[in-house]
């Protein structure tokens, strides 16, 4: 029997996509990744918390397949200057992987926070649709 | 150990009468919290126990109360596909406080009807306060309820907004009844 691994679930949810990568515990070494747009076929729907649920059961299979019994998360917003809370497929992506029997250990927080940088886009009068 | 921080005229709602509300939510979460009076909130997320995805939810929960929103309410966000969205007032109107506070009385409408209106068609809670609102929704009623308030925001009519809002309700109710997507 192979030793009991981790791996680690870097997980960045946008309100328009959600991107699941799974790597050892150093981070280097990428396992395998799901996308949203890989699990469904309307593009609005790439961020819905289905999306990120089914994105989340195809890491987990990897996960299975490589002898992983727990993971850590590190979720990411797109941060910078943008939005610095994540989509709401984040949370079901948790859920999800916890669901498939994966051990969960730390969740952190790695969105890019700026100590001041750049302007945000959309310029002076907002954004106007 | 992770720490956010709340105003500090909101650290009594989050601990409510002799402590009752903090009570009640270290107990549904499993999570001890400590507050001090200057609005830092603390917990320890390794203690034994603890569920990591609860300490995920509960650091919404306290940003929730710290925007505004009743505890009860707030408590919302401990179920299942329930999120909380802040949306920074600043950010489309400019520093200016007439401004602020004209388009914070757009957001409520006359006697909190506008407000009433979205809560009540989105099944989503809204919160104005200080320089923010913030909705606490399901993923289907929280997306409209959001564009309800960019629509008010950049200077629809409250009728254009309703519009909207009625139009978007064949579809909240077929997700409703559960057939999602």
């Amino acid at each position: 029997m192979v030793a009991a691994k981790w791996g680690i679930a870097n997980i960045y949810a946008s309100y328009n996509n959600i991107m699941i990568t799974l790597t050892d515990v150093t981070g280097a070494e990428t396992l395998a990744k799901a996308t949203g747009g890989m699990v469904v076929k309307q593009a609005k729907d790439e961020s819905s918390p289905y999306a990120a649920q089914k994105a989340a059961e195809k890491i987990a299979e990897a996960a299975r397949e490589k002898d992983i019994i727990g993971i850590h998360v590190r979720v990411r917003a797109p941060g910078g200057n943008k939005s610095a809370s994540p989509g709401p497929g984040a949370q079901a992506a948790i859920r999800a992987l916890a669901r498939a029997g994966l051990k969960i250990g730390r969740i952190e927080d790695v969105t890019p926070i700026p100590h001041d940088g750049t302007k945000k886009k959309g310029g002076r009068r907002g954004r106007r649709v | 150990m992770r720490s956010i921080r709340i105003p500090a005229d909101r650290v009594g709602t989050l601990i409510g009468k002799s402590g009752e509300t903090k009570k009640i939510l270290e107990k549904a979460s499993g999570i001890k919290l400590k507050i001090d009076t200057e609005g830092e909130v603390t917990f320890n997320e390794d203690a034994k126990g603890v569920d990591p995805l609860m300490a995920l939810k509960m650091m919404d929960v306290i940003k929730a109360v710290g925007r505004g929103f009743n505890p009860d309410k707030a408590m919302r966000l401990l179920d299942d596909d329930q999120y909380f969205e802040p949306i920074d007032l600043k950010d489309v109107v400019g520093d200016k406080s007439n401004q602020l506070e004209r388009i914070k009385g757009r957001l409520i409408g006359t006697d909190g009807k506008t407000r009433q209106i979205i809560e009540d068609l989105t099944r989503c809670y809204m919160s104005i306060y200080g320089n923010t609102v913030s909705l606490i929704g399901d993923s289907v009623g929280l997306p409209v309820a959001k564009h309800a308030i960019e629509l008010i925001l950049n200077g629809s009519e409250h009728s254009t907004v309703y519009h909207y809002l009625e139009g978007q309700r064949p579809r909240l109710r077929i997700a409703e009844m559960g057939f999602d997507l």
